[in-house]
């Protein structure tokens, strides 16, 4: 096994790859300490369930670190991650029995102040969680990773193998359908 | 502050609670400990992949067997006219001309292999055995 106290530091992610692919346990569990939270919040914000969440992130790493052979760069990991946890939660979907379930966050912690003002954001993050169970898949995915998620078309594009173009019109549709649904 | 803007807030909030309680420490050691349990992805592809192409070589050998053994071949030797108008299709013209004038010979013949009112089967076993031999050459 290599140094895991030096590299964690300043390896990349395609280093951490790398290593994991030679063997090295510690480099893998460093790229989730990355990634983990991150791809949490994507898959909430994309409709898992409060109680399944935990078992859906380590799914979508098992997945993904069993397939890493197929990442080619094309975009960065985090991105390439958040694709595999899209379709760790379609296949969840499809177990549960095609349920839709809208997250229902109650405690949202970064909304500070006044009561009455966490209560409104806390029901606008409801409806927008509602509104986006609504929505086409690719929508969603797109609008999540574009908003929630701060990547820019290009990247969008090259993890969801489609244009940029095509992403953006993707993430207009799904903006102008939220703006209508919440009204 | 724009309709786009205040949902692209909220959409970076949404999810944020979840991936507060994720235990982060957990994951890691329980993803490295479901990965250590059942490794080598790549081998499992690769035999998959390995027993599919193997059952596809069964299905089509299997297939092609039926399908040999249910389509009625014609048997060659009940269509012997056919066979020889084959072979002389076969024949360049030189050895058309030799085997027609091999033909005029025996028709022609001096010493007559058979009378030209008997037929084959008026023939006996020796008069038989002189028109094969004539006709092998």
């Amino acid at each position: 096994m290599a140094h895991p106290q030096l590299q964690t530091e300043t390896a990349s992610d395609t280093g951490l790859i790398a290593a994991w692919q030679a063997g090295d346990e510690q480099a893998a569990a460093e790229l989730v300490g990355r990634h983990a939270r991150a791809l949490a919040r994507y898959l909430s914000g994309a409709g898992a369930p409060d109680a399944e969440v935990d078992d859906l992130v380590q799914e979508t790493f098992i997945r993904a670190f069993r397939g890493v052979d197929r990442f080619r760069g094309q975009c960065q990991f985090r991105t390439w991650l958040l694709t595999i946890g899209g379709n760790v939660l379609k296949d969840y979907g499809r177990r549960a029995g095609r349920r839709k379930v809208v997250p229902l966050d109650e405690s949202v912690h970064d909304v500070a102040g006044d009561p009455h003002e966490h209560a409104v954001a806390t029901e606008a993050e409801a409806r927008l969680a509602a509104g986006l169970q609504v929505l086409p898949r690719l929508q969603r995915e797109v609008f999540l990773l574009r908003a929630q998620q701060g990547l820019d078309y290009v990247e969008i594009a090259a993890a969801l193998g489609t244009t940029p173009g095509a992403a953006r019109v993707h993430y207009h549709h799904a903006v102008r359908r939220l703006k209508e649904m919440m009204g | 502050m724009t309709d786009d803007m205040k949902l692209v807030i909220l959409a970076k909030r949404l999810g944020a609670a979840a991936a507060e309680r994720l235990d982060v420490g957990a994951t890691a050691r329980t993803v490295v400990a479901e990965l250590r349990r059942q490794p080598a992805p790549r081998r499992r592809w690769i035999e998959v992949h390995w027993m599919r192409v193997a059952a596809a070589v069964v299905v089509l050998l299997g297939g092609g067997l039926i399908v040999r053994q249910t389509v009625t071949v014609p048997d060659v030797n009940e269509h012997p006219n056919h066979l020889v108008a084959d072979d002389l299709g076969d024949l360049s013209t030189d050895q058309l001309k030799d085997v027609l004038d091999r033909f005029d010979e025996i028709v022609g013949s001096t010493t007559p292999l058979l009378d030209s009112s008997s037929d084959l089967r008026e023939l006996n076993d020796e008069q038989l055995r002189n028109v094969l031999r004539s006709l092998e050459g």
